[in-house]
């Protein structure tokens, strides 16, 4: 993991209007920055915005306010189709549900040589074949899958071809929403696994979203913790759960279901009441220490300073 | 403690174009009074079958109990005529359903929805059968159930209407509750609300809950035995303890190997290798040995028979025969395993 930065994102907003008068606002001022070659974790209950953050980056929505660039380039705003082109090369998106993510009618050489095609990657047929039998051994199937259907393989296969069509044009950057959740608990760990060893030899950098936070823990560098729109603590990943600061954080951590028995019997939930908060200013998001941000007021900031301390 | 449920070598089978799929391949065990029991297992592996199987839900003509018994109070469910299995439904067996989302009628009130099993099997006049809801209502920790009742399934959310769900469950006293992954569809605060709350009502009534999941922290929290299920049937089953200190079957080792402690910082988490088999033809001997690392030639040959470990512990591998090599769990099972039961003091003394 180097210091430099691959993408920045600076106050971010992607406000849904629902009716004439009410707005949703699923993201509402997120700042973030990360750096190249690492594993960003997004964590957060459903509703909070994450898989909101992941599109919106990718430009899947438009942003409300607020910066993306990636390599100190906007991403967001005016652009013309060959510089969209290239930002598209460089930023890919593996998805949720890999029954919904793949086009049933579509063989997976079709699928995985769409970006190859479009982005002109490949000069004849035959360098397509060959780049498609490339793809699938990477991701750990054989080149005689490049004919069939998608009905034809299982949850996790399919998991495996979202990838190998994220990783056909040479990305930088992959925005990983919730890339296991849908899959059984033995092949979680292989498709884990194989995003490891993928950002090993390709030196990848992940947005990795999900709210199973055993597994966020595991494959991430950092973590940032959303609730209702805002992040409220970011921090690296070990020290994020040695020293959890805000009370959610704290609250969502003490809910995680270890495989432990004699821990879970003596398991003690903290739950979150957001009107424990100060409430004399406006939160804001400040470093408690190095690399440790949380959301806070003053009043707070300085009893996180102490606890810390402690 | 009594048997309140008996299943003797169940099997449960499904006729498609492509053949017969044989879902459950004769499966044994006991519930006992008041206690939690889960059954784990991927998807596939016939735990869902087996409880649509003790509600008697197979959907028929397809599917098929080929043979097997399911007793309870001294009846055997399995062979039960549609007609007296709808007096026990609801009544002594209820089951709470994965997705609260779908699982609730968004056209009926919940006050009807509760009511209904009330009216039906309680025979209970309506307006008395109304109290009771609310009471329900309030013990699965619903506020303002007086108002809460009037409304529809759209104006709960996913936690709020997981709770009807229970609610429903409840509203007959059952002996026993059937709870199909009652958790998964759910964020990790709402899941332990709801844990809580299973926990804390089956303290109450005393019931006996079949706990269906693939998580297995859900597993140690929740659960006093498990029973792990791999195509169709039952290779390891015993205490909480038994299962997560001292597991035996190669496939538990590979469970629990794959899911990262909080702790852990291994380079690489220990995957279970392939994807379970066809179980249109299952494979001779032990179904686990394809995926298995210790497998030796007798797995490929003859299924192996449940072997004892101790009174409450038994699995299905023909490595606790006493003529197989002595095999440890691999590095990285043990090393966590290890970890877990330091880890367990010292996190306590971390949140208190």
């Amino acid at each position: 993991m180097s210091e430099e930065k691959l993408l920045e994102v600076t106050n971010l907003k992607q406000h849904f209007k629902t009716g004439r008068h009410s707005v949703v606002k699923a993201i509402d001022g997120i700042s973030f920055d990360i750096y190249k070659g690492e594993t960003f974790g997004l964590v957060g209950e459903s509703g909070c915005g994450k898989s909101t953050t992941g599109r919106t980056i990718i430009r899947l929505y438009d942003a409300t306010d607020g910066d993306v660039k990636f390599n100190g380039v906007d991403v967001h705003g005016k652009k013309s189709k060959s510089d969209l082109k290239m930002f598209n090369r460089k930023m890919q998106m593996i998805f949720q549900d890999p029954y919904a993510s793949l086009n049933p009618r579509m063989t997976v050489k079709e699928i995985i040589s769409e970006g190859l095609d479009i982005h002109g990657l490949v000069k004849d047929d035959k360098a397509r074949t060959q780049r498609v039998h490339d793809l699938l051994e990477t991701v750990g199937l054989n080149k005689e899958h490049a004919n069939r259907y998608p009905h034809e393989f299982s949850g996790g296969q399919r998991q495996r071809i979202g990838i190998a069509r994220a990783l056909a044009v040479d990305p930088e950057f992959i925005i990983a929403d919730e890339p296991i959740s849908a899959l059984d608990v033995s092949i979680q760990a292989q498709v884990v696994n194989l995003l490891k060893q993928l950002q090993k030899e390709k030196g990848l950098t992940y947005l990795f979203i999900a709210h199973d936070l055993s597994m966020v823990k595991y494959i991430s560098d950092r973590i940032a913790v959303m609730y209702f729109g805002k992040i409220v603590e970011l921090a690296d990943s070990d020290e994020l759960y040695k020293n959890p600061l805000h009370p959610y954080t704290k609250s969502l951590l003490s809910a995680i279901p270890l495989p432990d028995p004699d821990y879970e019997r003596n398991r003690v939930r903290t739950s979150y009441d957001p009107a424990d908060h100060d409430t004399s200013e406006v939160p804001e998001f400040r470093e408690v220490r190095p690399k440790h941000w949380v959301l806070c007021t003053t009043k707070e900031f300085d009893a996180y300073k102490k606890q810390l301390a402690e | 403690m009594d048997k309140i449920l008996e299943v003797k070598d169940l099997k449960v089978t499904f006729d498609t174009y492509g053949g017969s799929v044989q879902a459950v391949r004769g499966i044994n065990f006991d519930l006992h009074k008041g206690e939690t029991l889960a059954i784990v297992g991927e998807s596939g592996s016939g735990k869902s079958v087996t409880t649509k199987a003790l509600m008697g839900l197979i959907p028929k003509p397809a599917g098929k109990i080929p043979s097997g018994e399911i007793m309870f109070e001294g009846k055997d469910i399995a062979k039960m005529k549609d007609k007296d299995m709808q007096k026990i439904r609801g009544r002594d067996i209820s089951m709470i359903f994965q997705d609260p989302m779908t699982s609730l009628n968004p056209t009926m009130k919940v006050k009807t929805q509760i009511m209904e099993g009330l009216i039906k099997h309680q025979k209970m006049s309506s307006s008395k059968a109304k109290e009771r809801a609310i009471e329900l209502l309030e013990l699965v920790g619903i506020p303002d159930p007086k108002t809460r009742i009037e409304q529809y399934p759209h104006q709960f959310s996913g936690g709020m209407r997981q709770r009807v769900v229970i609610a429903i469950a409840l509203a007959c006293n059952p002996k026993i509750l059937l709870a199909d992954e009652p958790t998964t569809a759910l964020d990790v605060t709402i899941q332990a609300q709801i844990l809580e709350l299973m926990k804390d009502i089956q303290k109450k009534t005393e019931a006996s809950i079949i706990f269906i999941t693939h998580d297995l922290g859900v597993v140690a929290n929740v659960a006093d035995r498990v029973a792990v299920m791999y195509a169709g049937k039952i290779v390891e089953i015993g205490t909480v303890d038994d299962i997560f200190y001292n597991p035996k079957h190669p496939y538990t080792w590979g469970l629990l190997g794959s899911m990262p402690t909080v702790d852990s910082k291994e380079d690489e988490l220990f995957a279970i290798p392939g994807t379970p088999p066809d179980l249109m033809n299952p494979p001779k001997g032990d179904a686990f040995a394809a995926r298995n690392p210790f497998a030796m030639k007798i797995d490929t040959e003859e299924e192996p028979p449940m072997f004892k470990v101790s009174d409450t512990h038994y699995a299905a591998t023909w490595l606790l025969h006493e003529d197989a090599p002595e095999v440890d769990p691999p590095e990285s099972v043990k090393r966590r395993m290890k970890d877990i039961t330091a880890n367990g003091s010292d996190q306590k003394g971390d949140e208190s």
